[in-house]
């Protein structure tokens, strides 16, 4: 990973946790706590945290983008987002 | 209200109004009455573009925004609920399959959509699960072949369906939630017309039978696992303003009917207006009616900045306006008296069907616990 790509990623990392913590009620959230099988993201906080992302990072979602793989963990969502935005986390 | 509207926006929603006095109010009783509506205001509709106004023009629709949407839902609901509820599960099929449908799903079913040449139906409630969505039984297999699912199951309360031409079917694939697009002349389905509501009466609702309906793969929306997390919502969401915007409506007619009957209305030598208990219901009624356009009018340009808080504000201003809508109609009929509880009296209806308000798209009780919930979870964070 460059310097440039792992700053990124830190930032879309910490920017992701800070909105999940700040709308759900858990104290931490480690970069690869699995959000889906913890119970974090549930359905009905699936779509604010896609809107948020979509939004956030200037990316629409489309039908092919919808794999767990992509949004697992913060770790995943942040690897999706650089996908996304033409970069690779690694 | 008004000042927080662009010039476009009251435009669009003074053309909305001026289309329910002349096409809506003189014939929404009659609507009630005989439980259906008539093809031609359909056909109003549509060729208004009414039914189409969120969509891209990419798509046949106008490309408007979501608060010309709430503005027109507003308008409507003030006529009739009935016939908005077209716009409302219009606007939920065609929302979610703008957001989740394949380019080819998109370009085979949004422009008829759009252009109200065909009706859509959002067919997610079953005899067994409203509120509970993780119960639902509605089954998809797979069909000998290989490019086919075989739909197995019962919906109930659907509404548009005696009219729509597609319906999108919410089930399960084994324990994966799956949304899928069945037209309505699909061998093996059959619609069943409820008659005998409460309210909402002529909107078209009924029963669906699913026995081995066969379904191209091609027709499903969205991923096995993400139809009631993802694809779902977004139709739901539509759902939350539209209702919440018509149940404004509705409470703007409640209020309009009530200090014009209250104006004229005269009591020995007062009018019923100048009685204090009277004034009170009005005034409480008012204050509704204002609080509840900006409460919908906040939810609109939350969803339309596609802010994350915008289910919160979505469900606050149906929370909001269905509860007043049911106040302020109990309210109407008892400023009216007698002729209130007469089918010659709109209100009357609206009473009848301010009720419904409170239970489609998440009952008053659900919304209780998902704001309560919601709110109680802010204590102690950043930004409450």
């Amino acid at each position: 990973m460059t310097s440039v790509n792992a700053a990124a990623a830190d930032a879309i990392r910490e920017t992701v946790r800070h909105f999940i913590l700040s709308s759900i009620n858990i104290p931490n959230l480690d970069a690869d706590d699995n959000l889906f099988e913890s119970g974090i993201v549930n359905s009905l906080f699936a779509v604010q945290l896609m809107t948020f992302i979509e939004k956030t990072f200037a990316i629409e979602l489309g039908p092919d983008d919808l794999e767990i793989e992509n949004f697992k963990s913060l770790n995943a969502t942040t690897a999706f987002v650089l996908k996304k935005n033409g970069q690779q986390a690694g | 209200m008004q000042h927080l509207l662009t010039d476009q926006q009251q435009a669009r929603y003074a053309a909305c109004r001026e289309f329910v006095a002349q096409n809506v109010e003189p014939f929404a009783d009659a609507w009630d009455s005989e439980q259906k509506l008539p093809a031609a205001v359909i056909s109003l509709l549509a060729r208004s573009g009414y039914l189409g106004g969120s969509l891209p023009a990419a798509y046949g629709g106008q490309g408007w925004d979501i608060v010309t949407f709430g503005l027109l839902n507003e308008a409507l609901g003030r006529g009739s609920s009935a016939l908005t509820g077209v716009l409302t599960v219009q606007s939920m099929i065609s929302m979610a399959l703008l957001k989740w449908g394949t380019d080819e799903q998109k370009q085979r079913w949004l422009p008829p959509l759009a252009k109200g040449e065909m009706i859509g139906a959002f067919a997610l409630t079953e005899p067994g699960a409203g509120s509970a969505l993780q119960s639902l039984t509605t089954e998809f297999t797979p069909a000998p072949g290989g490019d086919a699912l075989l739909l197995n199951g019962r919906k109930q309360w659907i509404t548009c369906a005696q009219l729509a031409g597609v319906f999108l079917v919410f089930g399960k694939l084994g324990k994966q939630s799956l949304a899928c697009l069945v037209p309505r002349a699909t061998p093996g389905l059959e619609i069943e017309p409820i008659q005998g509501l409460l309210g909402f009466r002529a909107s078209g609702l009924a029963k669906l039978s699913f026995s081995n309906v066969e379904v191209p793969a091609a027709n499903i929306v969205g991923k096995p696992g993400f139809a009631l997390s993802h694809v779902a919502p977004v139709g739901l969401q539509y759902g939350r303003i539209s209702t919440a915007c018509s149940g404004l409506g509705l409470l703007r007619g409640c209020f309009e009917a009530s200090i014009a009957y209250a104006a004229t209305r005269k009591i020995g030598e007062k009018t019923v207006g100048e009685l204090g208990m009277i004034r009170s219901l009005i005034a409480r009624m008012g204050t509704d009616l204002e609080a509840g356009s900006f409460l919908c009018h906040n939810a609109c340009r939350s969803e339309q900045e596609r802010a994350p808080e915008a289910f919160e504000k979505a469900l606050t201003a149906k929370y909001f306006t269905s509860r007043a809508a049911v106040k302020a109609a109990s309210d109407a009929v008892q400023i009216r008296g007698a002729s209130g509880c007469h089918e010659s009296s709109p209100v009357a209806r609206y009473y009848r069907d301010a009720k419904i308000m409170e239970i489609i798209e998440g009952t008053t009780q659900i919304h209780e616990e998902l704001l309560g919930k919601m709110f109680v979870g802010r204590a102690g964070r950043s930004g409450n």
